[in-house]
């Protein structure tokens, strides 16, 4: 079952339970996301500095641990407001790809474009950044 | 016009009329199904004794019963929302975003998380909403 295989290690931030929320929901939902997940190596940070808080996620090929505050040196670190975060779930997926060019997709590049929206390591590691977008987006 | 004592049933009417009577509530949220609760805790220091259900039902930019309830009712709905008063007041009052309270775990939501994503406009309509008429809160002054 999905709930076993997100595993969250950072009870004292309230923002881990949402995501391990999203993602056991998408991965109990929607079963075509399961074998991307499976397919995921790497350590994602997520920093909300206006609420100070921060998790890393360290996926393990159908494995998910999260861990409090950004741990290491991640792959991709993602930093953004509490309120803007949300829309990444947003971005709909056409052709098994994250799809830029709708309302939603569009308000990602402009907040990406403004520096609201900084995505650390994205031209290192394209593919994690891919996958990591498909199994969250909720669309 | 006189100020509605908030977290009552004639807040709840005014609160219903409100959403209806909003031109673009309607568009914004035909697809959205299911009921809401909204759970007030219990904050005797600040006017509010024993905690607070209210049950909302929408469905496809129709609004159905706005009703204050008891608990079993409440948790019947498809979404329930729980904060303590004070993140209640700060919400409709627009000093707290709803979004950055859920991800503090100032508020807390029992219901298909990826459901709300997909129908933030909504959600964000009826929170707007929520602060756009005049309010008497129990802790403010008469």
């Amino acid at each position: 079952m999905a709930d076993t295989i997100v595993e969250n290690r950072a009870d004292e931030v309230p923002f881990s339970y949402v995501i391990a929320e999203l993602l056991t929901s998408n991965l109990q939902q929607k079963p075509n996301k399961m074998k991307t997940f499976q397919n995921m190596y790497g350590v994602v940070g997520l920093n909300l500095p206006d609420i100070e808080a921060a998790i890393t996620l360290i996926f393990a090929g159908g494995r998910v641990r999260i861990d409090p505050g950004i741990v290491g040196k991640p792959d991709l670190t993602i930093i953004s407001s509490s309120e803007k975060i949300i829309s990444l779930n947003a971005i709909n997926i056409k052709f098994g790809l994250p799809y830029y060019f709708d309302e939603a997709g569009m308000n990602v590049l402009k907040q990406l474009a403004s520096g609201e929206l900084k995505i650390k390591g994205m031209f290192f590691h394209p593919i994690l950044l891919t996958r990591l977008t498909k199994i969250m987006s909720v669309m | 016009m006189a100020k509605i004592k908030a977290l009552t049933q004639e807040w709840l009417d005014a609160y219903k009329a409100a959403i209806v009577a909003d031109p673009e509530y309607k568009q914004i949220a035909k697809d959205w199904e299911g009921s809401v609760s909204l759970i007030c805790n219990a904050d005797p220091g600040k006017g509010i004794p024993e905690p607070i259900y209210m049950f909302q039902d929408y469905w496809h930019g129709d609004v159905g019963e706005f009703v204050v309830c008891d608990k079993a009712k409440a948790d019947s709905a498809k979404f329930v929302m729980t904060g303590d008063y004070s993140r209640w007041k700060q919400v409709a009052l627009k000093e707290l975003d709803a979004t950055k309270a859920l991800l503090q775990g100032k508020l807390k939501m029992k219901g298909d998380l990826p459901y709300v994503v997909r129908n933030i406009k909504t959600v964000n309509k009826v929170i707007d909403i929520l602060g756009a008429f005049e309010t008497q809160w129990p802790d403010d002054p008469e």
